[in-house]
Protein backbone atom coordinates (compact mmCIF):
# COMPACT_ATOMS: atom_id res chain seq x y z
CA UNK A 1 0.00 0.00 0.00
CA UNK A 2 2.81 2.38 0.91
CA UNK A 3 4.49 1.54 -2.34
CA UNK A 4 1.32 2.32 -4.29
CA UNK A 5 0.98 5.71 -2.57
CA UNK A 6 4.60 6.48 -3.34
CA UNK A 7 4.06 5.52 -6.97
CA UNK A 8 0.98 7.76 -7.32
CA UNK A 9 2.82 10.67 -5.70
CA UNK A 10 5.78 10.22 -8.04
CA UNK A 11 3.52 10.16 -11.13
CA UNK A 12 1.71 13.33 -9.93
CA UNK A 13 5.04 15.03 -9.33
CA UNK A 14 6.24 14.16 -12.81
CA UNK A 15 3.01 15.37 -14.44
CA UNK A 16 2.96 18.70 -12.62
CA UNK A 17 6.70 19.26 -13.11
CA UNK A 18 6.48 19.06 -16.88
CA UNK A 19 3.09 20.76 -17.24
CA UNK A 20 3.32 24.20 -18.86
CA UNK A 21 2.68 26.81 -16.22
CA UNK A 22 -0.60 28.71 -16.56
CA UNK A 23 -0.18 32.47 -16.78
CA UNK A 24 -2.82 34.45 -14.96
CA UNK A 25 -3.32 37.99 -13.82
CA UNK A 26 -6.05 40.20 -12.51
CA UNK A 27 -6.79 43.77 -13.44
CA UNK A 28 -9.33 46.10 -11.94
CA UNK A 29 -11.42 48.73 -13.71
CA UNK A 30 -10.27 51.72 -11.70
CA UNK A 31 -11.98 54.72 -13.21
CA UNK A 32 -14.86 55.74 -15.44
CA UNK A 33 -15.11 53.99 -18.77
CA UNK A 34 -17.01 54.96 -21.87
CA UNK A 35 -18.82 53.59 -24.87
CA UNK A 36 -19.25 55.61 -28.05
CA UNK A 37 -21.55 54.78 -30.94
CA UNK A 38 -21.21 56.61 -34.24
CA UNK A 39 -23.76 56.27 -37.00
CA UNK A 40 -25.41 58.24 -39.75
CA UNK A 41 -28.69 58.92 -41.49
CA UNK A 42 -29.14 60.51 -44.91
CA UNK A 43 -29.65 63.86 -43.15
CA UNK A 44 -27.06 63.85 -40.36
CA UNK A 45 -24.42 61.97 -38.45
CA UNK A 46 -24.97 61.03 -34.83
CA UNK A 47 -22.62 60.34 -32.02
CA UNK A 48 -23.98 58.78 -28.86
CA UNK A 49 -22.00 58.14 -25.73
CA UNK A 50 -22.19 56.58 -22.30
CA UNK A 51 -19.49 58.48 -20.47
CA UNK A 52 -19.92 57.70 -16.85
CA UNK A 53 -19.69 53.92 -16.69
CA UNK A 54 -17.91 52.96 -13.51
CA UNK A 55 -18.18 49.61 -11.82
CA UNK A 56 -15.02 48.51 -10.08
CA UNK A 57 -15.10 45.09 -11.73
CA UNK A 58 -12.15 42.76 -12.13
CA UNK A 59 -10.84 41.51 -15.43
CA UNK A 60 -8.90 38.25 -15.39
CA UNK A 61 -6.49 37.08 -18.06
CA UNK A 62 -5.44 33.44 -18.22
CA UNK A 63 -3.06 31.91 -20.74
CA UNK A 64 -2.55 28.14 -20.73
CA UNK A 65 0.30 28.21 -23.22
CA UNK A 66 1.98 30.66 -25.57
CA UNK A 67 0.12 29.40 -28.64
CA UNK A 68 -3.40 29.75 -27.27
CA UNK A 69 -5.28 33.04 -27.12
CA UNK A 70 -5.47 34.64 -23.69
CA UNK A 71 -8.75 33.82 -21.98
CA UNK A 72 -10.39 36.93 -20.65
CA UNK A 73 -13.05 37.06 -17.98
CA UNK A 74 -15.08 40.15 -17.24
CA UNK A 75 -17.85 42.26 -18.70
CA UNK A 76 -19.24 45.75 -19.07
CA UNK A 77 -22.94 46.04 -18.30
CA UNK A 78 -24.21 49.33 -19.65
CA UNK A 79 -27.58 50.98 -19.21
CA UNK A 80 -29.08 51.85 -22.62
CA UNK A 81 -30.92 54.74 -20.94
CA UNK A 82 -27.55 56.32 -20.16
CA UNK A 83 -26.84 56.96 -23.84
CA UNK A 84 -26.54 60.64 -24.69
CA UNK A 85 -26.67 61.64 -28.36
CA UNK A 86 -26.20 65.39 -27.58
CA UNK A 87 -29.73 66.01 -28.85
CA UNK A 88 -32.74 64.94 -26.73
CA UNK A 89 -34.73 63.77 -29.78
CA UNK A 90 -31.87 61.68 -31.13
CA UNK A 91 -31.25 60.24 -27.66
CA UNK A 92 -34.89 59.25 -27.25
CA UNK A 93 -34.94 57.83 -30.77
CA UNK A 94 -31.84 55.69 -30.18
CA UNK A 95 -33.25 54.33 -26.92
CA UNK A 96 -36.47 53.41 -28.71
CA UNK A 97 -34.57 51.79 -31.59
CA UNK A 98 -32.47 49.72 -29.17
CA UNK A 99 -35.68 48.63 -27.38
CA UNK A 100 -34.48 50.08 -24.07
CA UNK A 101 -37.80 49.48 -22.33
CA UNK A 102 -37.71 45.77 -23.12
CA UNK A 103 -33.94 45.23 -22.93
CA UNK A 104 -32.42 47.98 -20.77
CA UNK A 105 -28.83 46.70 -20.80
CA UNK A 106 -26.06 46.41 -23.33
CA UNK A 107 -23.53 43.83 -22.15
CA UNK A 108 -20.04 43.42 -23.54
CA UNK A 109 -18.54 40.14 -22.33
CA UNK A 110 -14.83 39.77 -22.90
CA UNK A 111 -13.89 36.32 -24.22
CA UNK A 112 -10.24 36.40 -25.23
CA UNK A 113 -7.26 38.37 -26.50
CA UNK A 114 -4.77 37.37 -29.19
CA UNK A 115 -1.81 38.32 -26.94
CA UNK A 116 -1.22 38.85 -23.28
CA UNK A 117 -1.66 42.58 -22.44
CA UNK A 118 1.63 44.32 -21.71
CA UNK A 119 2.15 47.63 -19.96
CA UNK A 120 3.22 49.25 -23.21
CA UNK A 121 1.53 50.38 -26.42
CA UNK A 122 0.11 47.41 -28.28
CA UNK A 123 -2.37 46.63 -31.05
CA UNK A 124 -4.06 43.31 -30.52
CA UNK A 125 -7.35 41.64 -31.35
CA UNK A 126 -9.83 39.73 -29.26
CA UNK A 127 -13.31 38.33 -29.19
CA UNK A 128 -16.23 39.78 -27.29
CA UNK A 129 -19.85 38.83 -26.95
CA UNK A 130 -22.30 41.69 -27.26
CA UNK A 131 -25.79 41.27 -25.82
CA UNK A 132 -28.15 43.85 -27.21
CA UNK A 133 -31.93 43.95 -27.68
CA UNK A 134 -32.27 40.32 -26.64
CA UNK A 135 -29.69 39.03 -29.13
CA UNK A 136 -26.16 37.79 -28.32
CA UNK A 137 -23.48 37.93 -30.94
CA UNK A 138 -19.73 37.35 -30.93
CA UNK A 139 -17.40 39.79 -32.67
CA UNK A 140 -13.69 40.11 -33.22
CA UNK A 141 -12.58 43.48 -31.92
CA UNK A 142 -9.42 45.48 -32.64
CA UNK A 143 -7.88 46.65 -29.37
CA UNK A 144 -5.45 49.42 -28.76
CA UNK A 145 -3.59 49.22 -25.44
CA UNK A 146 -2.36 52.60 -24.31
CA UNK A 147 -0.21 52.92 -21.14
CA UNK A 148 -1.79 55.57 -18.94
CA UNK A 149 0.37 55.52 -15.80
CA UNK A 150 2.11 53.18 -13.41
CA UNK A 151 0.59 49.71 -13.84
CA UNK A 152 -2.37 51.19 -15.68
CA UNK A 153 -3.64 50.74 -19.20
CA UNK A 154 -6.33 52.21 -21.37
CA UNK A 155 -7.97 49.40 -23.32
CA UNK A 156 -9.64 50.86 -26.39
CA UNK A 157 -11.81 48.51 -28.45
CA UNK A 158 -13.09 49.37 -31.93
CA UNK A 159 -15.66 47.51 -33.95
CA UNK A 160 -18.12 48.13 -36.73
CA UNK A 161 -21.43 46.39 -36.09
CA UNK A 162 -24.83 46.51 -37.76
CA UNK A 163 -28.31 47.10 -36.39
CA UNK A 164 -29.34 44.03 -38.37
CA UNK A 165 -26.81 41.87 -36.45
CA UNK A 166 -29.20 42.25 -33.52
CA UNK A 167 -32.42 41.91 -35.52
CA UNK A 168 -32.98 45.65 -35.20
CA UNK A 169 -34.41 47.46 -38.17
CA UNK A 170 -32.59 50.77 -38.72
CA UNK A 171 -35.14 53.55 -38.16
CA UNK A 172 -36.74 55.15 -41.21
CA UNK A 173 -38.92 58.23 -41.08
CA UNK A 174 -41.53 60.05 -43.20
CA UNK A 175 -42.29 57.20 -45.52
CA UNK A 176 -38.70 56.00 -45.70
CA UNK A 177 -37.42 59.33 -47.03
CA UNK A 178 -35.11 59.62 -44.01
CA UNK A 179 -33.13 56.43 -43.58
CA UNK A 180 -30.52 55.33 -41.07
CA UNK A 181 -27.38 53.47 -42.13
CA UNK A 182 -27.31 49.91 -40.90
CA UNK A 183 -23.64 50.25 -39.90
CA UNK A 184 -22.57 51.57 -36.50
CA UNK A 185 -19.05 52.18 -35.28
CA UNK A 186 -18.59 51.37 -31.64
CA UNK A 187 -15.67 52.30 -29.45
CA UNK A 188 -15.31 51.33 -25.83
CA UNK A 189 -12.65 52.53 -23.44
CA UNK A 190 -11.68 50.73 -20.28
CA UNK A 191 -9.18 52.06 -17.77
CA UNK A 192 -7.60 49.12 -16.00
CA UNK A 193 -4.98 48.73 -13.32
CA UNK A 194 -3.04 45.57 -12.61
CA UNK A 195 -3.50 43.81 -9.28
CA UNK A 196 -1.14 40.94 -9.85
CA UNK A 197 0.49 41.17 -13.27
CA UNK A 198 3.00 38.54 -14.32
CA UNK B 1 -69.88 63.68 -58.38
CA UNK B 2 -67.84 62.34 -61.26
CA UNK B 3 -66.17 65.70 -61.68
CA UNK B 4 -65.38 65.82 -57.96
CA UNK B 5 -63.75 62.39 -58.08
CA UNK B 6 -61.84 63.04 -61.31
CA UNK B 7 -60.53 66.42 -60.25
CA UNK B 8 -59.69 64.93 -56.84
CA UNK B 9 -57.74 62.13 -58.48
CA UNK B 10 -55.94 64.50 -60.84
CA UNK B 11 -55.03 66.89 -58.03
CA UNK B 12 -53.98 63.91 -55.87
CA UNK B 13 -51.57 62.69 -58.52
CA UNK B 14 -50.02 66.13 -58.94
CA UNK B 15 -49.80 66.71 -55.19
CA UNK B 16 -48.25 63.27 -54.75
CA UNK B 17 -45.54 64.01 -57.32
CA UNK B 18 -44.87 67.44 -55.83
CA UNK B 19 -44.75 65.98 -52.30
CA UNK B 20 -42.50 63.08 -53.23
CA UNK B 21 -39.97 64.98 -55.31
CA UNK B 22 -40.21 68.07 -53.09
CA UNK B 23 -39.31 65.98 -50.05
CA UNK B 24 -36.57 64.18 -51.94
CA UNK B 25 -34.99 67.45 -53.08
CA UNK B 26 -35.52 69.06 -49.68
CA UNK B 27 -33.71 66.21 -47.92
CA UNK B 28 -30.91 66.29 -50.49
CA UNK B 29 -30.26 70.03 -50.46
CA UNK B 30 -31.44 71.08 -46.99
CA UNK B 31 -30.75 68.01 -44.83
CA UNK B 32 -30.38 70.11 -41.66
CA UNK B 33 -34.11 70.95 -41.83
CA UNK B 34 -34.95 67.26 -41.45
CA UNK B 35 -32.69 66.33 -38.53
CA UNK B 36 -35.54 66.89 -36.05
CA UNK B 37 -37.48 64.03 -37.63
CA UNK B 38 -35.08 61.64 -35.83
CA UNK B 39 -37.55 61.69 -33.03
CA UNK B 40 -39.50 58.78 -31.50
CA UNK B 41 -42.73 60.71 -32.16
CA UNK B 42 -42.42 59.71 -35.79
CA UNK B 43 -43.14 56.18 -36.92
CA UNK B 44 -39.87 54.45 -37.71
CA UNK B 45 -40.68 50.85 -38.62
CA UNK B 46 -42.09 51.52 -42.10
CA UNK B 47 -45.50 50.09 -41.20
CA UNK B 48 -47.25 53.34 -42.14
CA UNK B 49 -45.32 54.26 -45.29
CA UNK B 50 -48.29 53.55 -47.55
CA UNK B 51 -50.54 55.73 -45.41
CA UNK B 52 -47.95 58.50 -45.58
CA UNK B 53 -47.81 58.44 -49.37
CA UNK B 54 -51.62 58.34 -49.58
CA UNK B 55 -51.93 61.72 -47.83
CA UNK B 56 -51.99 63.81 -51.06
CA UNK B 57 -54.98 61.80 -52.28
CA UNK B 58 -56.86 62.07 -48.99
CA UNK B 59 -56.28 65.81 -49.07
CA UNK B 60 -57.15 66.26 -52.75
CA UNK B 61 -60.45 64.35 -52.53
CA UNK B 62 -61.48 66.35 -49.46
CA UNK B 63 -60.49 69.63 -51.14
CA UNK B 64 -62.22 68.63 -54.36
CA UNK B 65 -65.49 68.09 -52.49
CA UNK B 66 -64.99 71.39 -50.65
CA UNK B 67 -64.31 73.17 -53.97
CA UNK B 68 -67.46 71.72 -55.56
CA UNK B 69 -69.59 72.96 -52.65
CA UNK B 70 -68.13 76.45 -52.31
CA UNK B 71 -66.47 77.33 -55.63
CA UNK B 72 -68.99 80.10 -56.31
CA UNK B 73 -67.55 82.02 -53.39
CA UNK B 74 -64.13 82.23 -55.04
CA UNK B 75 -64.19 84.95 -57.67
CA UNK B 76 -61.63 86.39 -60.07
CA UNK B 77 -58.89 84.90 -62.16
CA UNK B 78 -57.74 81.28 -61.87
CA UNK B 79 -54.72 82.43 -59.88
CA UNK B 80 -56.78 84.51 -57.46
CA UNK B 81 -59.37 81.76 -56.96
CA UNK B 82 -56.65 79.16 -56.28
CA UNK B 83 -54.82 81.46 -53.90
CA UNK B 84 -57.95 82.38 -51.96
CA UNK B 85 -59.00 78.72 -51.78
CA UNK B 86 -55.60 77.80 -50.34
CA UNK B 87 -55.77 80.68 -47.91
CA UNK B 88 -59.24 79.66 -46.67
CA UNK B 89 -58.11 76.08 -46.17
CA UNK B 90 -54.97 77.22 -44.33
CA UNK B 91 -56.94 79.47 -41.95
CA UNK B 92 -59.94 77.19 -41.38
CA UNK B 93 -58.26 73.80 -41.22
CA UNK B 94 -54.48 74.03 -41.01
CA UNK B 95 -54.01 76.76 -38.44
CA UNK B 96 -56.12 75.18 -35.64
CA UNK B 97 -54.63 71.72 -36.27
CA UNK B 98 -51.08 73.05 -36.31
CA UNK B 99 -51.82 75.09 -33.19
CA UNK B 100 -52.97 72.07 -31.19
CA UNK B 101 -50.15 69.93 -32.60
CA UNK B 102 -47.47 72.43 -31.61
CA UNK B 103 -48.99 72.93 -28.19
CA UNK B 104 -49.16 69.22 -27.39
CA UNK B 105 -46.20 67.57 -29.12
CA UNK B 106 -42.50 68.05 -28.58
CA UNK B 107 -41.75 69.49 -32.01
CA UNK B 108 -39.98 72.67 -33.05
CA UNK B 109 -41.54 75.88 -34.36
CA UNK B 110 -39.54 75.45 -37.58
CA UNK B 111 -41.07 72.03 -38.10
CA UNK B 112 -44.65 73.15 -37.50
CA UNK B 113 -44.11 76.22 -39.72
CA UNK B 114 -42.86 74.00 -42.53
CA UNK B 115 -45.95 71.80 -42.21
CA UNK B 116 -48.21 74.87 -42.32
CA UNK B 117 -46.43 76.23 -45.39
CA UNK B 118 -46.45 72.82 -47.05
CA UNK B 119 -50.21 72.40 -46.48
CA UNK B 120 -50.87 75.95 -47.71
CA UNK B 121 -48.88 75.35 -50.93
CA UNK B 122 -50.64 72.03 -51.50
CA UNK B 123 -54.07 73.65 -51.15
CA UNK B 124 -53.14 76.56 -53.45
CA UNK B 125 -51.95 74.10 -56.11
CA UNK B 126 -55.13 72.04 -55.69
CA UNK B 127 -57.21 75.26 -55.88
CA UNK B 128 -55.48 76.33 -59.12
CA UNK B 129 -56.19 72.91 -60.63
CA UNK B 130 -59.83 72.90 -59.55
CA UNK B 131 -60.32 76.43 -60.88
CA UNK B 132 -58.95 75.24 -64.22
CA UNK B 133 -60.69 71.87 -64.61
CA UNK B 134 -63.87 72.39 -62.56
CA UNK B 135 -64.56 76.13 -62.76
Amino acid sequence: MKLLKLFIFTVWLLITAFEEKELASKWVIYKTCSLKVNGSTNVNKFNCVINNYYKPDTLSFVQNNQQDPVKMMGAMKLDINSFDCHNPMMTADLRKTLKAKQFPNLIIKFINLSKYPQLKGQHITGWVQIDLAGVSKKFQVAYQLIPSGTNTLQLKGLKQIKFSDFNIEPPRKIGGMITTEDKLDIEFNLHIKTINAL
Amino acid sequence: MKKVLLSGLGAGLILFLISYFGLMLGIRYFPELFVEYNNPLFNSDGSRDLLFFMHPFIMSFALSWFWARFKKLFQGTIFLRGLEFGFVYAIVALLPVMWITFSSLDITFLMISSWFLYGFLQSVIAGLLFAKINP
